[in-house]
Order: C-alpha cells, then sequence, then structure tokens
C-alpha cells in the first residue's frame, strides 16, 4: 500500500487504509503512518486542549503540524506504545470509523504529567476520511483524558 | 421492544430519531428506540452494561443536571449497521453531575456516541467524550476530590 495506490475508493480498501495506518502506528513509524495521509489532511484530537492565561492550545489543525509532533512526542514519552484495534468500520464514501485501545508505559513527561512508570491503556474512537485516491484527508479522534491522566497518577484536572 | 416506527427504520434514521429526542429532552421517546437488552457503555462515567434502563439513567441524569441543555448534531456516519454520531453537549449546571457539585457553570464538550442498529433498535450504545474537559468546565479541580470546589 503506497501514497500511488490506484485502486478504486470502496469501503474495503478504505478501511484497508486505515487498518495499514495502525499497523504502522504500533511500529512507531510516525513518517509512514504520514505518507498514507494527504499532505493537507486535516487533524483534530478533541481533547486535547492546553489552557492558559490568555489563550488556549488545542490539539486541532493538519496531520503535518499537529499530528507528526503529537504522534512523535507520545511515543517519546511512551516508548512501549502500542493500539489495538476493537472495531472498524467503513462506507464507500470513504468514511472509516475505529475503536481502538491505546496503551503505554511512561517514561517521561507528557503534558503536565510527570512520568512515574505507570502504564496507561484508554479506548478511543477514531474517525478517519479516506479520499478518492486511497489517502487519508482527515482524522478525528475522541477519549477520556480523564482515565489517561488518572492510570498514570495525575489527579490535577488541569 | 413495543411497536414502533423505528422498528422499520434505516439505521440512520433510528440513530437520528434518538438524536432528535435527546434534543427534546426527552429520555422516554429516546429510549423508545433502544432495544431493551442493548448493550451500553459510556465510558467516560465507567457505565458499562446491559439494558436500556442504564442508558436511560445516564440520559436522565444529563437532562436534570443541565435544564437547558442543547444537543448540536454535526455529523452523523453511517458505516453498514453502525451510525457514529458527533455532536456538541451545551447547557448550565442546575444540579450535581458525575460527583460534580452545582456552580452553575456553563459545559461545552464535544461527544462521540456509536450505534448498532438491529432490525430498527439499537441494540449498541458506546460513548466517548473527555471528563477532563468536562470537570474543567465544571471548576472540578482534582479528580480525587470532584465534589470539592
Amino acid at each position: 500500500m503506497t501514497a500511488l495506490d490506484t485502486r478504486p475508493r470502496t469501503a474495503e480498501s478504505a478501511g484497508e487504509v486505515v487498518t495499514e495506518f495502525f499497523t504502522r502506528y504500533r511500529a512507531h513509524d510516525v513518517n509512514a503512518m504520514t505518507d498514507l495521509c494527504a499532505i493537507n489532511a486535516a487533524f483534530s484530537y478533541v481533547p486535547v486542549e492546553l489552557w492558559g492565561k490568555q489563550r488556549v492550545l488545542r490539539g486541532d489543525g493538519t496531520v503535518g503540524t499537529i499530528g507528526k509532533p503529537l504522534w512523535t512526542g507520545l511515543i517519546n514519552s511512551f516508548p512501549n506504545l502500542t493500539n489495538t484495534v476493537r472495531t472498524i468500520t467503513a462506507n464507500d464514501e470513504g468514511d472509516v470509523v475505529v475503536e481502538a485501545d491505546i496503551a503505554g508505559t511512561q517514561q517521561l513527561a507528557w503534558g503536565l504529567i510527570a512520568p512515574a512508570g505507570k502504564d496507561y491503556s484508554e479506548p478511543h474512537l477514531f474517525v478517519f476520511h479516506v479520499g478518492a485516491d486511497l489517502l487519508i484527508d482527515s482524522i478525528t479522534a475522541y477519549w477520556n483524558d480523564a482515565g489517561i491522566s488518572q492510570q498514570l497518577g495525575h489527579n490535577e484536572v488541569d | 421492544m413495543t411497536s414502533s416506527p423505528a422498528l422499520t427504520a434505516a439505521p440512520t434514521q433510528t440513530v437520528q430519531a434518538f438524536l432528535d429526542a435527546l434534543a427534546r429532552r426527552d429520555v422516554e421517546a429516546a429510549i423508545a428506540v433502544v432495544d431493551p437488552q442493548a448493550s451500553v457503555t459510556v465510558h467516560p462515567l465507567g457505565v458499562a452494561g446491559t439494558g436500556a434502563g442504564l442508558l436511560r439513567n445516564v440520559l436522565d441524569d444529563l437532562v436534570r443536571a443541565f435544564p437547558d441543555l442543547l444537543i448540536s448534531v454535526g455529523r452523523v456516519i453511517t458505516t453498514g449497521d453502525v451510525v457514529t454520531a458527533l455532536f456538541k453537549v451545551e447547557g448550565t449546571q442546575g444540579t450535581d453531575y458525575a460527583g460534580a457539585m452545582n456552580q452553575e457553570k456553563h459545559l461545552d464538550i464535544d461527544q462521540a456516541w456509536r450505534f448498532v442498529v438491529t432490525d430498527g433498535a439499537i441494540t449498541q450504545v458506546t460513548a466517548y467524550w473527555c471528563q477532563q474537559q468536562l470537570y474543567r468546565r465544571l471548576a472540578v479541580k482534582r479528580f480525587d476530590e470532584i465534589a470539592i470546589a
């Protein structure tokens, strides 16, 4: 599966692209993950928000500007980061919905959470859109960050 | 499940009926399209089990706690028998909710609910949102002291 995939987009082929995305995520190959995405693919990790005194930074942008640095940082902080895909459904319009558990052991600081060597595993729901060229052009994810914080021993809401 | 027009509806229509009812804060109408033995998982609340009653409790708590509840549906995505709804929940807290005491704070939370529809009834519901965002908006400071402002 490459960026030059010439198969027609169907539910099956769109689902295969996203399955490959999670395979590459398990391999910690962020460049290969982004190779499956369109150059300006939209990105939104809904729970990500850092409240400053004057503004809120959110996990919204593109795969290149927000997604890639975020995945890289996550893998650095959780060197054994992995994912388990629980369900994956797709349609011929390129929508792919995935339930996956993301898990890892913290070795470095992640956001405001100091490393304590603790494990986490949290259910996520991802909504992908795969374009007619079989490149992912949108990624949105939902999960409960409170679950991750508490599993890592961080009890402040922040 | 009693007879209902939703029994013959397409998955999208069934879920739309659920969402429309929730938007009207009509919990009974929402539950009317849910199979009595539905599998219910609401990750942020730690709810997991079987039965429409479980979901009724979740919705009742929400509607009661936020009397001006506003549901704004962004997308409804149908992938076979699975329907995923992305919507925003807004409201002003009127009573305690999820352990958080009422400080009359405003809530706005983006949520994703994944439904499985079988023969016109919702047989599985899995809800995702960030409880940390929710507590932040309700002015909760610590997870281990949720009820203390």
